[in-house]
């Protein structure tokens, strides 16, 4: 039978060894003298002790941490750390873009496109968007995120890159103009 | 009314001027008392609430373990002060990431021997002994100079243990000196109960092959 492995010596030590070992273990020299050796070195370890501190030091120590922690940064809520600055500004920025961007789509052509698609179904807008509002309401954030229902990064930059240069202008002239009016 | 509680005349309201409120608040003392009778768990609990005074507590409970832990580590007094603080300030950073799934004693073991693998240098185990322990047979050396030897041969097997690799030596302490379990000791070091336990076998050797002949 094969000698203990290092796993069954410490199972040895713990007094854990299987029983099967165990009678390889009462009949096997060497791997006695090998527990023997690692049970010395242990009782060796166990026979220090830490020295034991001046009585005044543990309420040293508590003071120490004390001080230590005081001297620890607030801690911050995790959605207070959106409420800055270099946060909001891009955020404010792209919020800014949107709107602009809504205020420039054609509006007519997108009537013209609900009422000819409307019509020969005899289905109204609110209709619908009763009907899509039915089916969507009860749907979390996660599962829509899943679902790939939300905004993609960076699509509001893409929309914006796929801009006429006549658009560009017309976004830029508006964004200018927000500006002014928000420096007034 | 308390016994020992400060009462502050507060406020009296003038649409009642026939009572007086008084605000009753607790002295330092009646509030330590309180939060000193509080198991861990609430204790962290308070603590997380902004309760300074159930950390407070904590510290003073656990404070003894944790420097021992520190100790065994570093083998001197000062780096082992260091080394408590440092694990108690982290545990304060990390408090709201204990789900009490293990016992908060546990919980600061694993803080503290991170804190002190962390910190402290890896030093691969001398291939020699550290120094000869014949004289310590003698037997002949009575008094003084018997303590002044039990000292010496402590101080040599605690540099030999110092000299263990990281995680031979965490594994030692806590095996040998904190009566942890080889599972409990695999969940601190974030390893598996073969590895603790063959860790715990090859420290046991070094120590052996580092002392020397010394039983």
């Amino acid at each position: 039978m094969t000698h203990l492995t290092s796993d069954e010596l410490v199972d040895a030590l713990d007094i854990a060894l299987e029983p099967s070992r165990q009678i390889h273990l009462d009949a096997c020299q060497p791997c006695q003298q090998q527990l023997s050796e690692l049970d010395a070195a242990l009782n060796t370890a166990r026979g220090i002790a830490v020295p034991e501190p001046s009585p005044l030091y543990w309420q040293h120590l508590s003071a120490r941490v004390r001080t230590a922690i005081d001297a620890e940064p607030v801690a911050v809520d995790r959605w207070r750390q959106w409420l800055r600055w270099p946060v909001l500004a891009p955020i404010g920025g792209l919020a800014l873009i949107v709107m602009a961007l809504a205020a420039t789509l054609p509006q007519e052509t997108t009537v013209d496109r609900e009422i000819a698609v409307s019509e020969p179904l005899g289905v109204s807008l609110d209709d619908r968007f009763a009907i899509v509002a039915d089916l969507v309401g009860d749907i979390d954030w996660d599962t829509a995120v899943s679902a790939g229902l939300t905004v993609a990064p960076g699509a509001a930059d893409l929309a914006l890159l796929e801009l006429t240069a006549t658009e560009q202008q017309e976004l830029t002239r508006l964004l200018q103009a927000e500006l002014t009016r928000a420096k007034s | 009314m308390t016994h020992g509680s400060a009462v502050r005349d507060a406020w009296t309201p003038a649409v009642s001027p026939g009572w007086k409120v008084t605000v009753v608040t607790p002295t330092e003392t009646e509030t330590t008392i309180a939060v000193g009778t509080l198991d861990d768990g609430a204790l962290v609990a308070a603590a997380v609430e902004g309760r300074r005074d159930a950390f407070d507590v904590i510290v003073e409970r656990h404070r003894r373990i944790v420097y021992q832990v520190c100790f065994r580590f570093v083998s001197n007094h000062e780096d082992a002060s260091d080394l408590t603080q440092e694990s108690f300030v982290r545990a304060w950073r990390g408090l709201r990431t204990f789900k009490g799934h293990s016992a908060l004693s546990t919980w600061l073991y694993r803080i503290a021997v991170n804190v002190c693998l962390n910190r402290v240098s890896a030093k691969a185990p001398a291939t020699e002994p550290i120094e000869s322990t014949d004289r310590l047979e003698d037997t002949r050396i009575e008094g003084a100079q018997a303590t002044l030897l039990r000292e010496e041969r402590a101080a040599t097997v605690r540099k030999a243990i110092t000299s263990l690799p990281k995680k031979q030596r965490a594994t030692l302490i806590l095996r040998t000196y904190h009566d942890l379990s080889h599972q409990q000791i695999a969940d601190i070091l974030g390893s598996s109960v073969g590895a603790t336990k063959a860790n715990f076998f090859h420290a046991l050797a070094n120590l052996k092959k580092l002392l020397g002949n010394e039983p």
